[in-house]
């Protein structure tokens, strides 16, 4: 069901995406993740300097009905969040790919070799759907 | 467990529904946007398969008596032609369903219940079922059932009926629908203006398929709770439930005790409740079923056992049971969401009014 995976950026199992350039990391969700939740009405992310842990959960989003888990891709610090979503959290259903929450330096630039390739997520959604 | 579908599970993939398991059931969930589907709902038609509800017929000259027995609420000194909402309860005063009933004729009665429930109330309906002139039958495999929700439902159902009176809110009507017998019953779950309609498979079909292509709204299980909790309507297994009571709940209005008997009237007969349930909203954070509720000083008080975002609002809404002695007297309570307090205001009205008669 999945059709909308850009090939220059990385996934995660968790269904996000991740824009890789030198150690800064820009983190949304997919076009699959944000097509399942359905209206995206809620999300909380942390405040910049906070520090994320690879695997740990970082935030939520939700939507009408439901709540997910933001889990962070890699380990390091929050230096920006999307204003733009504040207040506006719908702009992911219109837009995943242009809408990033947070953008995170990384500690270790190795855990990059731990994301999927666009080939990789592909497979994933269609074997796990 | 296998799970049961309706007869009109492949309409709903062909409109490219999401399916959820529920009660038992392979579910629509939502088709296009919950959103867009409540608003239809409150602004226009939308129509909702609830074919996985049961259906109970009684049936012989003492049926009002039997079922007035049964339920808590007053059956017998409802006219004909009336629906009537009540709890059915043990004879310890919790409750093991709601439902509604609908006296078709004299001496002829339909109940429709929570698909969750239908063995349960069967079972327990049938035990009581001694010494009574009529016969009790549950007929839920023989009925799909559709409810045609909004303000604009009986612009669009009057063409398509041999005939549909303007009947009040809470009455039935036996039609028919394309030559077939249905039964009409201006009822529904979102507090707007609508009608149940019951029928055989085929025919409820045929009447989907004519819905759908008069553009009336198909509407998932998802918008359904949202429009049931904006209108403040309890959900059997959240705000009702094994262990609670219809005081508990809110019900007492249905409670009857002017009858000279009904299953849990002794036991209710205190009118006590343990526990009350409020309706909470929120500036800012969505409740969800679970969360806990504090008072101002921090202290649990009860639990979430609905909550959504409103559709309408915009703002997160939710029911809450709460220990009868920890209700705040100051209409303030806090929601414990992720470890974080939200502040929650108390409100005593519906928080949206729906336009049903």
């Amino acid at each position: 069901m999945a059709t909308n995976i850009p090939g220059n950026l990385k996934y995660t199992k968790e269904h996000e995406w991740t824009l890789i350039e030198g150690d800064t990391v820009t983190i949304g969700i997919t076009d699959f993740a944000q097509s399942a939740l359905g209206d995206i009405v809620f999300l909380e992310v942390p405040e910049v300097g906070t520090h994320l842990n690879a695997g740990a959960t970082f935030g939520v989003v939700e939507s009408i009905k439901s709540v997910s888990d933001l889990y962070s891709p890699v380990t390091g610090e929050v230096v920006a969040r999307n204003s733009d979503l504040e207040g506006s959290p719908e702009k992911i259903n219109e837009d995943a790919y242009g809408s990033w929450l947070i953008k995170v330096k990384a500690n270790n630039t190795s855990e990059f070799n731990n994301l999927l390739s666009a080939e990789q997520y592909q497979e994933f959604c269609n074997s796990s759907h | 467990m296998t799970t049961l579908k309706t007869y009109l599970y492949d309409e709903h993939l062909k409109l490219g529904a999401k399916i959820v398991p529920f009660a038992g059931w392979d579910m629509p969930v939502q088709y296009t946007s919950v959103k867009d589907e409540v608003l239809a709902v409150r602004q226009n038609v939308g129509v909702f398969d609830v074919s996985h509800m049961g259906e109970f017929f009684v049936e012989g000259e003492d049926a009002e008596q039997f079922v007035d027995a049964v339920l808590t609420n007053d059956i017998i000194n409802a006219p004909v032609a009336k629906a009537v909402y009540s709890p059915l309860c043990r004879d310890n005063g919790t409750v093991i369903d709601d439902l509604i009933v609908y006296k078709l004729a004299p001496g002829r009665i339909m109940i429709c219940v929570n698909a969750s429930n239908t063995d349960k109330d069967f079972n327990w309906i049938k035990s009581k079922h001694v010494g009574y002139k009529c016969s009790l039958t549950n007929r839920s495999n023989d009925f799909s059932l559709l409810a045609i929700q909004g303000p604009k439902t009986y612009e669009t159902l009057l063409p398509l009926f041999s005939e549909l009176p303007d009947i009040e809110y809470y009455s039935v009507y036996e039609t028919t629908f394309e030559g077939e017998s249905v039964i009409a019953a201006r009822t529904g779950y979102t507090g707007e203006d609508g009608f149940e309609i019951f029928g055989r498979h085929e025919t409820i079909k045929a009447l989907w398929q004519k819905l759908i292509s008069l553009r009336v709204t198909p509407c998932g299980l998802a918008a359904r709770d949202v429009l049931r909790l904006e209108v403040g309507y309890p959900l059997y297994g959240h705000e009702i439930n094994d262990e609670t009571t219809p005081y508990d709940a809110g019900l007492g209005w249905a409670v009857k005790h002017s009858k000279t008997k009904f299953i849990g009237k002794e036991a209710l007969a205190d009118k006590k409740a343990n526990y009350k349930t409020i309706k909470l909203i929120l500036e800012k954070g969505i409740p969800r079923e679970g969360y806990p509720v504090l008072n101002s000083a921090n202290e649990p008080i009860g639990i979430i056992t609905s909550g959504t975002m409103s559709v309408v609002l915009n703002k997160g809404i939710a029911m809450a049971r709460i220990q009868i002695d920890k209700v705040p007297s100051d209409e303030v309570a806090l929601v414990d969401i992720r470890q974080k307090p939200y502040p929650a205001q108390i409100t005593k009205k519906p928080f949206v009014t729906g336009g049903h008669k």
